[in-house]
């Protein structure tokens, strides 16, 4: 039962929606809204989940003393700040909350995003090392469309900017959409497996 | 880096420091007094309904670091609730030197949102009279209803079939009301009352949320004024037709206005109108002063109004209401029995008379436009509307669309580009205006001429791609284009548009010019569609169009709620109470109402009521003595006894005879349904200054097949050829191909299944990806170190997510019998259940229940930067052998994946994200590219099942390839057929 329950919803529901996609009824659009709401209204409460596993995990470290378990310390107390912020003075604009967000989320955030610029470079370099003869075209290919999108480009010759853009149009363009084909296939057969309960791993386990 | 004891306290403390002191340390030095809002004033909103007031204020400065003003507002100073705010960036303060905050049109009033109970408002004193928002507790709002106009949104199942019965003793009289508490509104809103008092006052709040000291509240009464002046007014007098026409500019504010009114003035009477005009401005000033100060002295008009009344029209609101009017002048003179309109007008001499626009509010304020005189012309100067027209249901919505489509489909150029620096190589975009008749494009024909006039080139677009390539000798400062197309297998060579591409000297290209068809300007006038229902006695804007425009979809949607106004409230049943009548439908002359009431008794009592107010009015005319007096009781007779005949109109009578409750107010509503979503329609082409002409009513003897009975019908039986309901559609059209190829693909699959269970050896192409997964899981164990695996980073509802947790139980199985320790950090909360239980499943299939540790999966946070920051940390920490990226994800993949690389884990990453391919491929060892990920459950698996399901993707790969080749030949040879089968999008 344990098992069946939820397959069960997942094979009516998962049909429903095959419907839902093919037949623009009020009927049809009035269940996909509902559903919708639904979703929005039960899945705070998932969230619980979440808090319990963090607080579980970081609270075994503690406990265990685990090596480094004194960043679960610092973990759970920001966890736990926040939270109280939230709570005792709302999340409006001036309050402790938003403080936090604005002055220590948001600055910790866009430093990790930062960091892409660096590992961007380092993956460049490790692409375009032409120690083959397709890393050499890839090398080549990388070098015109960069070349392409800035005006030195354009000054050196008038073909950089129109290879480029025909690089990204053409063979780039082609590839891209051959993967998303694939991609999409792949969505309809895994869908399909889900709906007829050929693919059953996500329910936990194999078969 | 290691943590000590000293450094964490030390990064606890600044962080409760800088967030508790910081904000208050910077507001320390200043004082309250000097946070109060300066110079706060309340002015009415001109030419609006008397439910506007402007306040204003001079914000603080930015120093102040103010977030915030709240405006706080009541009918009595010691009570004054929180009505809106404005916000403020901390960082350039306000800009400009004065605030203004809009109080007007209905606002919140009470909501699910409110408070429970009456609430001060934060931070302040006992003393104070701040609250916030009006609460639930309908105790406190009821009697507050007294001094707003309160709008109640009740949802139609609440409305029809959860009120109560509520009866109240008014004047002496039982008066029965619906009950309905607070949930059963989906809105309560208001709106100032006219003339009546409000206080208002302002307060700032700092950075910190401090809320700082608010000013004296002021006094604020708005007003109901006279209706804004039409800004512009035409005439054009149709000289063979003897007509006139008007055309005006519609206002901006329109919620209280009843009437559009048109007066003619003879030329010798202009200067006793203006005359008039001033005096009754001063009349309107003074009505105002006298309002304020009751002493001033009060001023009559002294000029009679010499315009004559031509044309008058009820318009109203809240729709768009039609501004342009036909009046016709028969034996020289404009008639209207029902205005009473009887004007003599000597067409021979039209210029000698001036014509004026009035707009009428519901107050009786009246405000006249400038005069203007008629521009004389013939019909034939007027733009002619397309032969054929139509009112259509359209295709494959949920029924709430009516199409309206027009003439032959256009084309159009849209822009130009040069290609090349000598400027001879030109891409010119062009676009098309199809409509539901004309939607198979078949060819489109374009001849370019050069400034000479020669002809350059011919293109026939037979696939429209919306651009084409034009080859020119020289650079050139103007190119013209003649446009014809071939739709639904029609070719009508005299349909030409032309257009010309004009060197624009700012922007350095070639800018398309005017369109013409057949040397009349296209765009040089607008449709405009109007529409009416069973409900409306005026017709309304649906849609106005470009004149190149060949079709509009008319929105009509479902109607789910009620509006009520609501000023009465029961504080002991802890119930608003709204009025239990509701409109059905006008009668078949538009002119009356048919009403229904929740409660078949009420309605049984309207008919006594209406019973004795003939009879009083009979009987009162006896003792009548003057004419006027009588036509007065006539018109009351009159009224009540039109009102008897609704009493037996068939919907009502039908209503009556159904016995159950709830099946009667059912029918009731689909019969209100049917009223208000039946439209018929009429189509107006203009020149926008009286130049139009107007089509009839539109009718079709094709009546659509309509779901309803006879008895339904019956009351409506202009339903289908008039009057055009939109049905919803069982099936999108459009989406034909997409289900063909989903069966074909489901019976692809379910062959391929019955080979494989056959027995039958099915290829699988090796991934070196998926075949790899084993030796990594290996390496993890012999390392003695854990395996890290990410499902990605989006939400269960993504195919990618599930893919990836399906190798998840597979790496976990493997993980489990090779009693290595698996890591699976999580992003999404609804994914964590999900996956804790697939690791857990593992281990219990591999045999080894005791090795799960349930916090193998774990959540870390919802923030991207801060997941990829807590992964990051785990790699570094643990010292993952293997890392495992499955799933959805996106900038924050190389960031992880470059973390890995420089720990040396071995890195097998699988997405379908095309943009993050790339990334993958640069910095793992092994990468599933798209579709390969999909298939690692079923590689992994080695089921019959799954590998048919590989096997049919895979056949099904080769039919939209065979698709691809076939399409382009076809294309390449004009026979473009096949990509048009399929839709665009």
């Amino acid at each position: 039962m344990k098992r069946q329950i939820p397959l069960m919803i997942v094979v009516i529901l998962g049909s429903m929606f095959v419907v839902h996609t093919f037949v623009p009824h009020k009927i049809s659009a009035d269940f996909f809204d509902w559903f919708q709401d639904w979703i929005k209204a039960i899945s705070p409460f998932a969230i619980l989940l979440g808090v319990i596993s963090l607080s579980m995990v970081n609270g075994t470290k503690i406990k265990r003393k685990a090596p480094n378990w004194q960043y679960s310390v610092v973990t759970l107390i920001g966890l736990a700040f926040t939270a109280i912020a939230g709570f005792v003075w709302g999340t409006q604009t001036g309050t402790p909350y938003m403080w936090l967000f604005k002055n220590v989320q948001m600055p910790m955030g866009a430093t990790m995003f930062s960091l892409l610029a660096f590992y961007i470079a380092s993956a460049a370099y490790k692409a375009f090392r032409a120690r083959s003869t397709e890393a050499t075209v890839l090398l080549i290919a990388a070098v015109i469309v960069m070349l392409g999108q800035v005006s030195l480009g354009a000054m050196i010759s008038k073909w950089i900017p129109i290879t480029s853009k025909w690089i990204l149009n053409v063979p780039n363009l082609a590839a891209k959409r051959a993967i998303m084909i694939g991609v999409g296939l792949g969505m309809t057969a895994t869908s399909l497996k889900i709906l007829l309960g050929i693919e059953r791993t996500y329910l936990g386990g194999g078969k | 880096m290691k943590l000590s004891y000293g450094k964490a306290g030390l990064i606890l403390f600044l962080m409760v420091f800088s967030f508790l002191a910081l904000p208050t340390l910077s507001n320390a030095a200043d004082n309250d007094a000097s946070f109060i809002v300066q110079n706060l004033t309340a002015e009415d909103i001109p030419n609006d309904d008397g439910g506007g007031l402007v306040l204003s204020w001079k914000p603080l400065s930015k120093e102040k670091r103010i977030i915030e003003y709240r405006v706080y507002r009541g009918a009595s100073k010691d009570s004054l609730f929180f009505h809106g705010k404005v916000d403020v960036n901390v960082k350039t303060g306000s800009s400009g030197d004065v605030v203004y905050f809009y109080d007007s049109g209905y606002n919140r009033f009470v909501d699910l949102q409110s408070p429970g109970k009456l609430k001060k408002e934060d931070q302040q004193s006992d003393s104070s009279p701040l609250y916030q928002r009006y609460p639930r507790d309908i105790n406190v709002t009821g009697p507050i209803l007294k001094n707003y106009r309160i709008l109640g949104v009740i949802p139609q199942k609440d409305f029809y079939y959860r009120n109560k019965k509520v009866e109240v003793e008014e004047d002496g009289e039982s008066q029965v009301y619906a009950g309905l508490k607070i949930r059963h509104f989906s809105g309560l809103y208001k709106k100032l009352k006219v003339d009546k008092k409000y206080y208002y006052t302002v307060l700032a709040v700092t950075e910190s949320r401090s809320y700082k000291p608010y000013c004296e509240p002021i006094v604020g009464i708005p007003r109901d004024n006279s209706p804004e002046i039409t800004k512009k007014f035409y005439s054009v007098f149709l000289k063979d037709e003897d007509k006139l026409q008007f055309e005006w500019t519609r206002a901006l504010f329109d919620s209280d206005h009843s009437d559009h009114s048109i007066y003619m003035i003879h030329k010798d009477d202009l200067a006793k109108f203006n005359n008039f005009i001033e005096v009754q401005k001063l009349i309107e000033e003074n009505v105002v002063a006298r309002k304020e100060d009751p002493e001033v002295k009060k001023i009559e008009q002294t000029h009679k109004n010499p315009a004559q009344l031509i044309f008058r029209r009820y318009c109203g609101y809240p729709y768009t209401p039609n501004n342009t009017v036909s009046v016709k002048i028969e034996d020289g003179k404009i008639i209207d029995t029902e205005q009473d309109i009887n004007i003599a007008i000597n067409t021979k001499s039209i210029e000698d008379y001036y014509f004026t626009f009035s707009l009428s509010d519901r107050a009786g304020n009246e405000t006249f436009s400038a005069v203007t005189q008629s521009k004389i012309m013939n019909a034939d100067k007027l733009p002619k509307l397309p032969k054929e027209w139509n009112v259509t249901d359209r295709k494959n919505d949920k029924g709430d669309y009516n199409s309206v489509y027009w003439g032959k489909p256009s084309v159009f150029l849209t822009n130009s580009t040069y290609l090349n620096d000598e400027k001879t190589k030109l891409l010119v975009n062009y676009e098309i205006y199809k409509n539901s008749k004309y939607n198979e494009i078949k060819n489109v024909y374009f001849k370019i001429y050069n400034e000479n006039g020669e002809l350059i080139d011919t293109i026939n677009e037979f696939y429209q791609d919306k651009k084409l390539k034009v080859v020119l000798d020289k650079p050139s400062e103007l190119i013209s284009f003649n446009m014809t197309i071939r739709a639904n297998g029609e070719y009508d060579e005299d349909h030409v548009f032309q257009q010309d591409l004009v060197f624009n000297p700012t922007s350095k290209s070639l800018q398309p010019g005017k369109l013409y068809l057949n040397d009349t300007e296209v765009n040089k006038y607008k449709y405009s569609v109007y529409k009416r229902n069973y409900s409306n006695q005026e017709w309304r804007l649906s849609k106005s169009s470009m004149g190149s425009q060949r079709e509009i979809h008319d929105n009509i949607g479902y109607r789910l709620a009620h509006f009520k106004s609501v000023s009465k409230f029961d504080a002991e049943k802890q119930m608003f109470l709204v009025s239990p009548g509701f409109t059905i439908r006008m009668d078949k002359q538009l002119k009356n109402s048919i009403r229904a009431n929740l409660y078949p008794s009420e309605a049984v009592k309207s008919v006594e009521q209406y019973q004795k107010e003939i009879d009083k009015y009979t009987a009162m005319k006896d003792t009548m003595k003057t004419r006027a007096e009588k036509a007065s009781a006539d018109e009351a007779i009159e009224y009540y006894k039109s009102q008897l005949d609704l009493v037996n109109h068939p919907i009502l009578e039908r209503a009556a005879s159904i016995k159950n409750k709830k099946s009667r107010l059912k029918y009731l509503e689909k019969a209100r349904r049917i009223a208000s979503r039946s439209f018929e329609y009429k189509l107006l082409l203009s020149d926008g200054k009286a130049g139009f002409t107007e089509s009839e009513v539109y009718t079709t003897n094709k009546k659509s097949k309509l779901p309803w009975t006879k008895k339904v019908r019956t009351s409506f039986t202009t339903l289908g050829s008039d009057h055009f309901f939109p049905l919803p559609n069982w099936f999108q059209n459009e989406k034909f191909p997409a289900l063909i190829a989903t069966l074909i693909f489901g019976i692809l699959v379910f062959f391929m299944i019955r080979e494989a269970k056959k027995g039958k050896d099915l290829y699988v192409r090796p991934i070196a990806g998926i075949e790899e997964i084993d030796n990594a899981i290996g390496r993890a164990t012999e390392m003695g170190k854990p395996i890290l695996f990410v499902p990605g980073l989006s939400g269960i509802s993504d195919v990618a997510t599930l893919a990836g947790l399906s190798i998840l139980g597979r790496v976990a199985k493997k993980a489990a019998e090779y009693d290595t320790k698996i890591l699976v950090p999580v992003r999404n909360y609804i994914v964590l259940p999900i996956a804790q239980e697939i690791v857990k499943q593992a281990h219990y299939e591999a045999g080894r229940p005791d090795t799960y540790d349930k916090n193998s999966a774990f959540f870390i946070t919802t923030s991207q930067f801060a997941f990829v920051a807590g992964v990051n940390g785990i790699m570094v920490r643990e010292k993952t052998a293997t890392n495992f990226y499955m799933g959805m994800f996106w900038a924050e993949a190389l960031v992880m994946t470059e973390t890995g690389s420089t720990t040396g884990a071995i890195q097998i990453s699988g997405t379908d994200a095309v943009t993050q391919i790339p990334f993958f491929i640069t910095t793992c060892d092994y990468t599933l590219i798209g579709e390969e990920l999909y298939a690692a459950s079923a590689y992994l698996a080695r089921e019959p099942l799954q590998l048919g399901t590989l096997k049919a993707v895979d056949y099904f790969k080769f039919i939209i390839l065979a698709f691809i080749i076939v399409g382009t030949i076809l294309s390449t040879t004009h026979a473009t057929f096949l990509i048009n089968a399929f839709p665009e999008k």
